[in-house]
């Protein structure tokens, strides 16, 4: 569904990205893993038009997104939940969860989507009118992670989603990506540090390294699709 | 990085003998205008050191330049002083306001510190306007002619007294901010908290340029009593304040050369433009939005880059990187945008090597 | 007496504050401390008596073309001016809003003139007496036409979209790119209301002053205060602020010296950020590296 080529992404001199290819099937989990600053955030940040790659192709769905700005990425059902959560601090959770489904056409069916994500995450039901910056850490990456369900997204890109959070809410909040992909059939591109948590849950992983100039990806366990 | 080259001076050479010659054949009013020039110049250094250098916003420098100017005036016709003495003292009461003012502006920064240097601003021409013992009230305040060692000074003698004085306050400027003085408020301008980090003193650093930066005002204040000869509290209004930071972005930020430039260019256009008021303030505002979105460094950088270009330093095309650019940060010198990228830029300056 | 000086303290207050909003709100959104925030108010009131005198257009229609005028003027501002400068910092983009500062006052000079004019106003104006206290009726409707844009602007930002997404791009912009909002067509918006606000404080304060490209300074430094003392990026604080400093000041006029009261609210407002550098309702404020 995604296909990476060559990507080359920088930030002013400092070149972040020397080349990336990978892949990521339809409805799989992919974990992209590796050391810090290898490239992981950029990576994300240059599929969901952040910022945008000096070379190289981005392709959904055989159509090129590399030049699309990030507000237009979210419509072609992309959502990306950044690195550090970036919950709307000021604005109560539901009107963060509101702000995730800005773009949508379909008015009508936010309301059930609302009850929806609450379902997966029923905290932030009882948090509803709180300021989302008086969320605890593990509580605003859950709002960050409904946040961007409310896109109702085709593929779901995650940034350290277990930064800074206790084991067992990490270990919830795993679970619950996994649900997120078997039952809403949503495609999930997952970067980790952690990469024994990311690797449970994952169909295909990939390394990004500094040294290399592509990202090395694996077929995991499905062998329903193969990639280089 | 090269952070200041001395053939950039240069400029000043063919000024200076201008300046020297040009009164013996004009007339007074173009004298009037020299020695206001030179006035202008010093309060550019003065605001320079607070704003171009060590990041801090004035908005009310109009009020430094009252302080000065009325300091002096009284001293010199209540008290007899001779007028060099009013002028020393009237330096030294505005820097004492300025380390004043500095106290409470140390944990301020942006739109706040721009606030209160504006009520400061405002608040000076106001007590003046209130306080008729020291004003004069309605009639205003007559200043004697300047005399020196018992002689009454000519314009055209006070002139020189005035130009010297520039002269003298640019090089003390160019000298304690070559120094690690100067080398401190650049730090804290690009980063506070970096700065702080190498063992920089906020409190010190700041209440300094905040104090030198008042004293140059008052000096300057001082000169500009004895040259107009007439103080109103109304012409110490918010506008000269404006036109002050106006000047220096237009000059040159972080420059001495770039303060003699505006110093210049803020008191010849509206002097050109005469009636044309609007017009003025028209150009003026226009100059400002170019310089800040086509000439980074302002007309000082400009004008030496193009004098590299003369004298085979650099390229055209360098030249053409640094004009398209779009200032970044503000004070920023165009030598230093070049390695802005590298993180804490503020460790070569204070000669720190990094390993 | 003191009810006398609370009313017009009050209905001063009430301009500060609608100019403070527009200040705020563009500090807020787009980390610009707008120096031509009052000049958009002086060329409004402008506009309105040219289309009142020159052009026989009737009173409301002027208002709302000068509001009109004004909102898009400020938009075309912001994207002349300050969005070509992207990375610039906040001081060089202070003082580019003191450049357009600048050309509007040269300009509202040039085409009306520096002589002052007086500017009609279809409301009645006599002075009314309540309970024996005589309160200008042109006090009065400053104060209701602040407090029917308050709650208009209080209703925009809490149940709207476009007043959700707003408040969104003023938290985390990359956030709000992420979500689908369009951050330069916020930050237009953002420009346009901050105009049309500017505006309406000028055309209430027109029929109470002559006309003239200076009209708006005391009111603009007034709402710096005001935004300062509210803590420069909340909205009630921008009102309580407004608020505090138009009564203080007319009470400070009252009882401590008329011709000081400038002077007063400043003093008070050094005292009030040296206790508190973010004032009275700010948040800490990161400073941009
Ligand atoms: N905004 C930026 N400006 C300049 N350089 C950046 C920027 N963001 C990232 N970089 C650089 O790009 C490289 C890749 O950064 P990136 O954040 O993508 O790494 P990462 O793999 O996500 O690391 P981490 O695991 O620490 O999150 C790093 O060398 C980093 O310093
Ligand atoms: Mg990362």
């Amino acid at each position: 569904m995604l296909k990476l080529s060559d990507v080359e992404t920088s930030y002013g001199k400092i070149k972040a990205l020397k080349g990336v290819s990978m892949e990521v099937p339809e409805r799989s989990i992919v974990a992209l893993l590796g050391a810090n600053g290898a490239g992981k955030t950029t990576v994300l940040r240059t599929i969901s038009g952040v910022v945008h790659p000096l070379n190289g192709t981005i392709e959904l769905w055989g159509k090129r997104i590399d030049r699309v700005p990030a507000e237009r990425i979210v419509g072609m059902g992309v959502a990306h939940v950044p690195e550090g959560r970036h919950v709307f601090a000021g604005l109560s959770v539901l009107e963060n969860l509101k702000m995730g489904a800005y773009g949508r056409k379909d008015k009508s069916n936010i309301k059930g989507d609302l009850d929806r994500v609450t379902d997966y995450f029923p905290i932030l039901g009882k948090r509803r009118s709180q300021p989302a910056g008086t969320l605890s850490g593990g509580e605003q990456q859950m709002l960050a992670i409904s946040r961007a369900l409310m896109a109702r997204p085709k593929l779901l890109l995650l940034d350290e989603p277990s930064l800074g959070i206790a084991p067992k809410v990490i270990t919830e909040i795993f679970s619950i990506i996994r649900t997120i992909n078997v039952e809403e059939k949503t495609t999930i591109l997952l970067v980790e540090q952690n990469a024994f948590l990311a690797l449970a849950i994952a169909h295909y992983g990939a390394t990004c390294s500094k040294l290399e100039t592509s990202c090395f990806q694996a077929q995991l366990r499905s062998s329903s699709r193969v990639t280089r | 990085m090269t952070a200041f080259r001395l053939h950039h001076l240069l400029w000043l050479v063919p000024l200076l003998v201008v300046l020297v010659f040009l009164p013996s054949f004009t007339t007074t009013f173009i004298t009037y205008l020299l020695s206001l020039i030179c006035i202008y110049v010093i309060v550019a250094l003065g605001i320079n050191i607070l704003t171009g250098y060590t990041g801090q916003m004035s908005v009310g420098h109009a009020g430094f330049l009252a302080i000065g100017a009325y300091t002096s005036a009284r001293l010199i016709t209540d008290l007899g002083a001779p007028f060099w003495v009013g002028m020393l003292v009237a330096g030294l009461a505005s820097g004492i306001v300025g380390f004043l003012l500095g106290i409470p502006a140390l944990r301020l920064s942006g739109a706040y510190l721009s606030t209160a240097t504006l009520g400061f601003g405002l608040a000076v021409e106001q007590i003046l306007q209130n306080m008729d013992s020291v004003s004069g009230g309605r009639a205003g305040l007559s200043v004697p002619k300047p005399s020196l060692a018992g002689f009454v000074l000519d314009d055209r003698s006070y002139f020189y007294f005035v130009l010297a004085v520039t002269i003298v306050m640019s090089l003390l400027a160019l000298s304690i901010l070559r120094s690690s003085v100067g080398r401190a408020f650049i730090a804290l301008r690009d980063s506070e908290i970096a700065a702080q980090a190498m063992g920089i003193s906020l409190a010190r650093y700041k209440t300094l340029a905040f104090t030198m930066s008042a004293f140059y005002t008052g000096i300057a204040g001082a000169l500009f009593a004895s040259l107009v000869r007439f103080l109103a509290p109304e012409n110490f209004n918010m506008w000269l304040s404006i036109d002050f930071l106006t000047m220096i972005v237009i000059g040159g930020l972080a420059s001495v050369l770039g303060s003699v430039i505006g110093g210049i260019f803020m008191v010849t256009v509206p002097y050109v433009l005469g009636e044309l008021q609007d017009l003025s303030f028209i150009l003026m505002g226009a100059a400002l939005l170019v310089v800040l979105l086509f000439m980074p460094g302002g007309i000082s950088a400009f004008l030496s880059r193009l004098l590299d270009l003369v004298t085979g330093r650099t390229t055209a095309k360098d030249i053409e990187q640094h004009v398209a650019k779009p200032m970044g940060q503000l004070g920023r010198l165009p030598e230093q945008s070049q390695s802005a990228n590298a993180p804490a830029s503020g460790t070569d300056l204070l000669g720190v090597k990094e390993s | 007496m003191i009810a006398q000086q609370m009313v017009s303290g009050l209905a001063a207050g009430s301009l500060y504050a609608l100019t403070a909003l527009g200040l705020v709100l563009i500090f807020k959104n787009t980390d610009v401390v707008n120096f031509a925030q009052g000049d958009f108010g002086m060329v409004a009131a402008f506009v309105a008596l040219m289309a009142i005198s020159q052009f026989k257009v009737p009173f409301v229609l002027a208002t709302l073309v000068a509001i009109v005028t004004t909102a898009i003027l400020a938009v075309v501002v912001d994207r002349l001016t300050i969005r070509p400068m992207k990375n610039a910092s906040m001081l060089s983009l202070m003082i580019a809003t003191l450049g357009v500062y600048m050309i509007l006052h040269g300009v509202a000079g040039a085409i009306w003139g520096r002589d002052t004019k007086a500017f009609p106003s279809p409301l009645p104006s006599d002075p009314v007496s309540v309970n024996g206290v005589v309160i200008g009726q042109g006090h009065l409707w400053i104060l209701a036409f602040g407090f029917i844009i308050s709650a208009v602007l209080f209703v925009f930002f809490r149940y709207t979209t476009a007043g959700l997404a707003m408040r969104a791009t003023a938290e985390d912009r990359m956030a709000a790119r992420l979500m689908g909002v369009n951050v330069s067509r916020i930050f237009a918006l953002t420009w346009g209301v901050s105009g049309a606000l500017a505006a309406v404080a000028g055309i209430l304060l027109a029929p109470l002053v002559y006309l003239s490209p200076n009209m708006m300074s005391d009111v603009l430094v007034k709402a710096y205060a005001a935004a300062v003392l509210g803590g420069f990026g909340s909205l009630p604080g921008a009102i309580v602020g407004g608020l505090f400093i138009g009564v203080a000041e007319n009470l400070a006029g009252e009882f401590i010296s008329t011709e000081l009261r400038t002077t007063f609210a400043f003093v008070l407002i050094v005292v009030v950020l040296a206790v508190r550098p973010t004032g009275v309702f700010g948040r800490r404020i990161q400073a941009k590296v």
